[in-house]
């Protein structure tokens, strides 16, 4: 008896393993094979019949060398800087304030103003896009970087009132108190007490926001579509279009997602408390 | 007395909350209000109001597909998204030597681009080579050959509706797994144990008392997955050119014909979709409360 116990929890336990090595498999191989194929020389990818192999003939990073010797893609990688590094600028400049009252304040209806906050995000964007669109052709912001730049500041506005909230939130109350009494006035009590304070959460709505902008691809399609501006989604896109060779589009798909998951692996904590709270889409 | 008392607000005080309140109501109310606009109008002929481009558009064959697809992209979308939410949090749940290391590699599909997951899958499903077609044809010498001929992944409806589903889970694993980990870790450890005394296997206990606990962040999950289902462009918009879902119904009636007044309509119809959807799974969630408690 106490044997086939013994048997089906080691069964159980082999089973188990199994299923995470499966799971890890799962995640890893995609990324790998993106990798693999970044790396591939053309005769790894047009076999003539032979299978494609699981790790290129000759590796090369010579499909890295010709992106980097193309000047269109200095330009797009550019413009995809300026438009996240402004988005930023923009967002913090709007969010920091509204969420220094959201954490500060005892405002009525302070939760469902939360909620309704995140729950603007469940608005799809393909949906948002073809309005906002029609709305900057009138106020000729199609096609500019400006007008990119307040669409992702749009998108990028809640997760920033959110997050930001939650650090201005737990910080002391005594310590307001206690400036106060020494004759600081609101203004000098957020500038050298609450906002220094609230800087590590605020770092970390900037770099989401900026990652939300730097990958951004429905917005920033409908308002430039095949204009003068180009964003690197978009220089994706067009290449996409075109029955590239294999290998150059995994190189560019490389250089637009390392940035991304070298800071979400370092926003992780913030990350999965996002998520579960539901800030993160 | 307490600093939080007497310190309710005053209204000179809250007026940081402005620029951000305005700019979020502000394009609510442009998006809104172009969306109706549009969507009642025929810009071709320069009427409004009329009702004639809803009629048009539904009486469009091309529409018609694309809500049926994306209907069964909901369907067999979100509960996959919560079979495998499931599955992957009950996996990495009880502590283990490596655990909090393959939690955060369980996280890497969030952190790649959709765009860029929509591109792997485009180069792997290529036709006629691509790893898996070489797969599925034998040439790997340790798999058995399962097809006769390439498959023509990208072109084929079920198969190019297949691959964006299948990218769109894969990327959105670690969101599902997170949510319902949250439930799990809410549970008391003390229950396990008592069951676990009273002689409960491992199957009673999932029954018995996981999966009644975890019954709200199950529910959040279908919720929000099922919205996301709606919503999906990306995937299909890379990977089923020629099938349309709502989304990308959208596009292609915005950019490819010129008819913003039509793309509104289906916009329209899709907004419409994602709330008549979360009424009735909240709906769900209340009755199914109710009969528990009852």
């Amino acid at each position: 008896m106490s044997n086939i116990v013994k048997i089906s929890a080691l069964s159980r336990k082999v089973f188990w393993l199994c299923a995470v090595i499966f799971t890890v498999l799962l995640i890893i191989a995609p990324v790998f094979l993106l990798f693999k194929y970044s790396i591939s020389d053309a005769s790894s990818i047009n076999t003539g019949g032979s299978p494609v192999p699981l790790w290129p003939y000759n590796p090369t990073f010579r499909n890295f060398l010709y992106l980097f010797s193309d000047n269109q893609f200095y330009g797009v990688v550019i413009n995809s800087l300026l438009i996240a590094f402004f988005t930023v600028i923009v967002s913090l400049l709007i969010g920091v304030p509204a969420s220094y009252v959201l954490g500060r304040y005892q405002i009525p209806l302070r939760k469902p103003l939360l909620v309704g906050l995140i729950s603007v995000r469940l608005f799809p964007d393909i949906a948002s896009v073809i309005p906002v669109a029609e709305f900057f052709i009138t106020i000729e912001a199609h096609n500019t970087y400006w007008g990119v730049v307040l669409a992702h500041t749009l998108l990028a506005l809640p997760y920033v009132i959110f997050i930001g909230t939650s650090a201005f939130e737990p910080i002391p109350r005594d310590l307001e108190h206690q400036a106060m009494v020494m004759g600081a006035n609101r203004f000098q009590i957020f500038l050298k007490i609450l906002f220094p304070l609230a800087i590590p959460g605020l770092t970390a709505a900037a770099i989401y926001t900026f990652l939300l902008s730097w990958d951004e691809f429905i917005f920033a399609y409908f308002l430039l579509g095949l204009g003068r501006i180009s964003t690197l989604t978009l220089y994706l896109k067009q290449k996409l279009a075109y029955a590239p060779p294999q290998n150059l589009l995994a190189t560019i798909s490389v250089c637009l997602s390392f940035p991304v998951i070298i800071f979400s692996l370092l926003l992780q904590k913030h990350m999965s408390a996002g998520i579960t709270s539901g800030a993160v889409k | 007395m307490t600093w939080k008392k007497t310190k309710i607000f005053k209204i000179q005080e809250i007026w940081p909350i402005l620029p951000a309140a305005l700019y979020l109501l502000g394009f609510l109310i442009i998006v809104l209000l172009y969306l109706l606009g549009l969507s009642f109008s025929n810009t071709a002929r320069g009427v409004f109001p009329t009702l004639e481009t809803y009629a048009e558009v539904f009486g469009m064959p091309e529409f018609r597909e694309a809500l049926l697809n994306t209907l069964v992209f909901v369907i067999i979308g979100t509960p996959l998204e919560l079979f495998v939410g499931l599955f992957l949090a009950l996996l990495l749940y009880k502590s283990f030597v490596l655990r909090n290391f393959i939690r955060s590699l369980v996280l890497i599909p969030l952190a790649i681009p959709a765009l860029v997951t929509a591109i792997i899958l485009f180069i792997l499903f290529d036709f006629p080579g691509g790893h898996v077609n070489h797969l599925l044809l034998g040439k790997y010498d340790a798999v058995p050959q399962i097809i006769q001929a390439p498959v023509n992944w990208r072109g084929a409806k079920i198969f190019s509706l297949g691959i964006s589903l299948l990218g769109k889970v894969w990327r959105d694993m670690p969101i599902s797994m997170l949510i319902i980990l949250s439930g799990l870790n809410s549970i008391d450890p003390e229950l396990f144990d008592a069951a676990r005394t009273m002689g409960a296997g491992l199957r009673q206990q999932l029954r018995r008392i996981i999966l009644p606990l975890i019954i709200p962040s199950m529910s959040a999950v279908v919720l929000l997955r099922s919205i996301e289902m709606w919503k999906e462009f990306i995937f299909p918009f890379v990977l089923a050119g020629q099938h349309n879902l709502l989304g990308t119904l959208i596009e292609s009636f915005y950019n490819n014909w010129g008819y913003a007044d039509k793309a509104a309509v289906v916009a329209l119809v899709l907004v419409g979709c994602i709330v008549c959807t979360s009424l009735l799974l909240i709906l769900a969630a209340e009755l199914n409360k109710r009969i528990v408690q009852g």
